[in-house]
């Protein structure tokens, strides 16, 4: 086995010198006959079809895309884990009382921590949300965390996502999968359980109800329907909640209240845990040709009639300009020293940042503050020298709409190959849910992988894969 | 429980009982042609049109050929019916209403569809035609061993049986229906080629050709064969084994109410109908009423539990 790779790995210190979360599993693993794990690695495949677990349909064709699942697992021992924890609660806590905030009295920019422009001309900043509080005064009750390791042992942290995240149920698919898989290698190590996230999402989403009286509220999952790329994810995650999963055509506001059609007639719903993004969610209140969502339904809520998790509006406090204040409102709001370090991120909206940045173009990473997948991005050191300097010249026009950052070296952690181990780059999404001010940090989370060698990109939609996420008990 | 979760379950188990019965109709064209029998052409007809696809079929084709029609009904895209878009409905259904079956039911419905997928879009062998038939047979038994066993039995279920039941109830009828000549009374009959083997096959192309012998003392008759058909209570695809069944769900899923309902009301009347009937059927307009109502019924379900 020849294992080589220039960036940090998780598993490897070089080739025959093992880090000591690996020391056990790695063991176990050159014990194992070959051609058994060929076999394992196509039953996983098998399974995951059998499932249905998929992210993308209907593309060109009418076809369903598995994302690859890799059979070794990341490890991760308890200490550095309950780092994550403390640092992810942190934060969780800090954007909701950012939220909180910027909808009402804007301290935060009344005491100069944050430009009023970088509010007010963004167009995730909801009008509709303004001098109005959710029920339970909570807007982001599901986050997803996105947290990478360069060239240390520290994670830091790459994007916070409290729109609509996604990849929970991978997690749960994940670990199911490889409990069929090895089950005698689960049981020998005490990893901890992820698959109850379910349970602690119906428990929060319960406690998020506008009406405190009611024991069992009736609560709804909203999906844009079976075309959606994340369908698979919305199915699941009803089915485990035990919740009925709608459309907006099975709503409609009927006396002040969100009722959906059953077959005894108009029912009341108390939460709806929303998965389609905040335009679509009523044709009423903002983009008008949506058929996804509800008419009226913002005023039901505005009248505290409903829960909509997460709020509406949430997206301001996860946009690239504002990620890189993350740690001055940790500091604003709970007076704390940040937990978890933000990857180094240059804002072009401050002079000598601006500066630096133009004259590092070719070593750093340009994006546009709203731009996503890539678009209106330069990778500096890929790019030529009149794209930079077209690139310089989009800066100087908006110097506010970019950020920049140093071109990232990812960690490496082993996969599997019939040829045997071989260090790919990954990053971690981590799942917290959060109900009147306590968070709860899901054991573990979703480990991406980029399966293709050197590449960068994890995502899904580009040969990405994911692994399972093992947190060790200690 | 949602309108429109009730409306994916019914017709998820409708599409899944057509796969059903469109198999067993090839199957039993298909023992013919391995037979080369003589009969061969009269029964193809008869499954075509039982299917109403003959016309497309010979749009298409000059001559009922064995294979071609196998084809035709396994998954010819001209053919809407064919097996590969039935199960891909029945399986979208199925995703729709994924939360509220369980993943084991789930996971047959999907195996199917993926099984189905990889065998019948490479070119259809002679000798795999049984095979695959019979495979798919065994994946849908998987999928009803799931929901007998594994469900709760409240409306969830009721809805899944509704479907099942409405559908094949338009089955049994649609196959007398095309063939009712050869079930009216011997003594009034003169039609050419009539003989007990097309009766035989009318029970093979339900796959109860072997229940209706036990039954029968191994003696077949146009009046034996219409009453297991229609009457026999203890017959899973008689006509008044599915309306029973109708009944069953209906009531369940109504609770106390259901004495006023459209839907209980029409399905009341067709058992009154066929219990009414002698058991000597002599006539085509029966029949059709009887397919008439199964309609009116399934659209009158779908008006009272809001399905959309």
């Amino acid at each position: 086995m020849t294992y080589f790779t220039k960036t940090y790995d998780e598993a490897f210190i070089n080739q025959d010198s093992i880090r000591t979360n690996y020391k056990k599993f790695i063991s176990w693993y050159k014990n194992q006959d070959d051609n058994e794990l060929t076999k394992i690695n196509s039953d996983a495949i098998k399974f995951f079809e059998n499932t249905g677990v998929s992210f993308k349909v209907y593309s060109s064709e009418k076809k369903e895309n598995l994302i690859p699942f890799d059979i070794i697992p990341r490890i991760i021992n308890s200490k550095e884990w309950d780092k994550l924890v403390k640092g992810i609660t942190q934060r969780v806590l800090a954007i909701n009382f950012f939220l909180t905030d910027i909808y009402s009295q804007q301290e935060i920019i009344k005491n100069g921590v944050i430009p009023v422009n970088l509010i007010q001309n963004n167009p995730a900043f909801l009008k509709q949300m303004i001098g109005f509080t959710p029920p339970n005064k909570t807007y982001n009750h599901i986050s997803g965390i996105d947290l990478i390791k360069t060239n240390s042992d520290n994670f830091f942290v790459l994007e916070d996502n409290v729109r609509v995240p996604s990849g929970a149920s991978y997690m749960i698919e994940n670990r199911d999968t490889m409990i069929k898989l090895f089950p005698d290698l689960i049981s020998r190590y005490k990893v901890s359980e992820n698959r109850n996230y379910t349970k602690y999402l119906s428990e929060i989403l319960k406690k998020s109800s506008p009406k405190k009286t009611k024991i069992n509220p009736n609560i709804v999952l909203l999906t844009p329907g079976i075309y959606n790329s994340a369908f698979f994810e919305h199915a699941f995650l009803a089915d485990k909640l035990g919740v009925e999963l709608v459309e907006g055509k099975d709503l409609r506001v009927i006396n002040k209240y969100l009722n959906m059609k059953t077959i005894d007639g108009w029912k009341k719903v108390d939460v709806i845990y929303r998965r389609i993004d905040d335009i679509f969610l009523d044709p009423l209140s903002f983009k008008e040709d949506s058929f996804l969502g509800v008419p009226g339904l913002m005023e039901v809520y505005r009248n505290k009639n409903v829960t909509i998790a997460n709020a509406p509006g949430t997206g301001i406090s996860d946009d690239k300009s504002i990620y890189s204040y993350i740690p001055d409102i940790i500091k604003f709001y709970l007076g704390q020293k940040p937990i978890l370090k933000n990857v180094k991120t240059f804002k072009c909206g401050i002079k000598d940042e601006l500066k630096y940045v133009l004259e590092n173009l070719n070593k750093l990473v340009v994006k546009e503050v709203h731009g996503s997948g890539g678009y209106g991005m330069l990778v500096g050191p890929l790019a030529s020298k009149i794209e930079i300097s077209k690139f310089k010249n989009k800066i100087k026009k908006n110097p506010y709409n970019y950020i920049a950052q140093p071109t990232l070296s990812l960690s490496t952690c082993p996969i599997y190959t019939k040829k045997g181990l071989t260090p790919r780059h990954v990053d971690l999404r981590c799942f917290a849910l959060l109900a009147q001010e306590k968070v709860t940090v899901t054991s573990g989370g979703l480990t991406r992988v980029a399966l293709k060698k050197g590449s960068l990109v994890v995502n899904s939609s580009q040969g990405g894969g994911t692994k399972d996420t093992w947190i060790l008990s200690s | 429980m949602l309108g429109s979760t009730a409306d994916s379950l019914f017709w998820m188990f409708r599409y899944i009982e057509r796969v059903e019965n469109t198999l067993c109709m090839i199957e039993s064209g298909f023992q013919l042609y391995l037979l080369s029998s003589s009969n061969l052409n009269n029964e193809w007809d008869a499954i075509l049109r039982t299917n109403s696809i003959r016309h497309h079929f010979l749009k298409k084709n000059n001559s009922l050929d064995s294979l071609n029609i196998i084809n035709f009904m396994l998954k010819d895209p001209k053919n809407f019916n064919n097996i590969l878009i039935l199960i891909e409905k029945a399986r979208e259904n199925a995703r729709r209403s994924r939360g509220s079956i369980t993943s084991e039911v789930w996971e047959a419905i999907n195996t199917c569809w993926l099984y189905l997928n990889e065998e019948l879009n490479k070119k259809i062998n002679e000798s795999k035609i049984q095979t695959i038939i019979k495979n798919t047979r065994e994946k849908i038994a998987l999928i009803f061993g799931f929901l007998e066993r594994g469900m709760l039995k409240n409306e969830i279920l009721n809805f899944c049986y509704l479907g099942t039941f409405i559908e094949r109830f338009d089955n049994t009828v649609r196959i007398l229906n095309t063939r009712y000549y050869l079930l009216l009374d011997e003594k009034k009959i003169r039609f050419e080629g009539y003989d007990n083997f097309q009766l035989e096959m009318i029970l093979r192309s339900i796959s109860s050709y072997r229940s209706f012998m036990w039954k029968n003392q191994n003696e077949i008759k146009a009046n034996k064969v219409s009453y297991f058909l229609i009457s026999d209570k203890d017959m899973p695809k008689s006509l008044i084994f599915c309306v029973n069944e109708t009944i069953k769900n209906l009531r369940s899923i109504h609770k106390k109410k259901f004495s006023k309902n459209k839907s209980y009301l029409n399905a009341l009347n067709i058992q009154k109908k066929i219990k009414q009937k002698n058991r000597n059927l002599n006539n085509y307009s029966f029949l059709n009423s009887l397919f008439q109502l199964n309609i009116t019924l399934a659209a009158n379900i779908e008006e009272e539990f809001n399905f959309q």
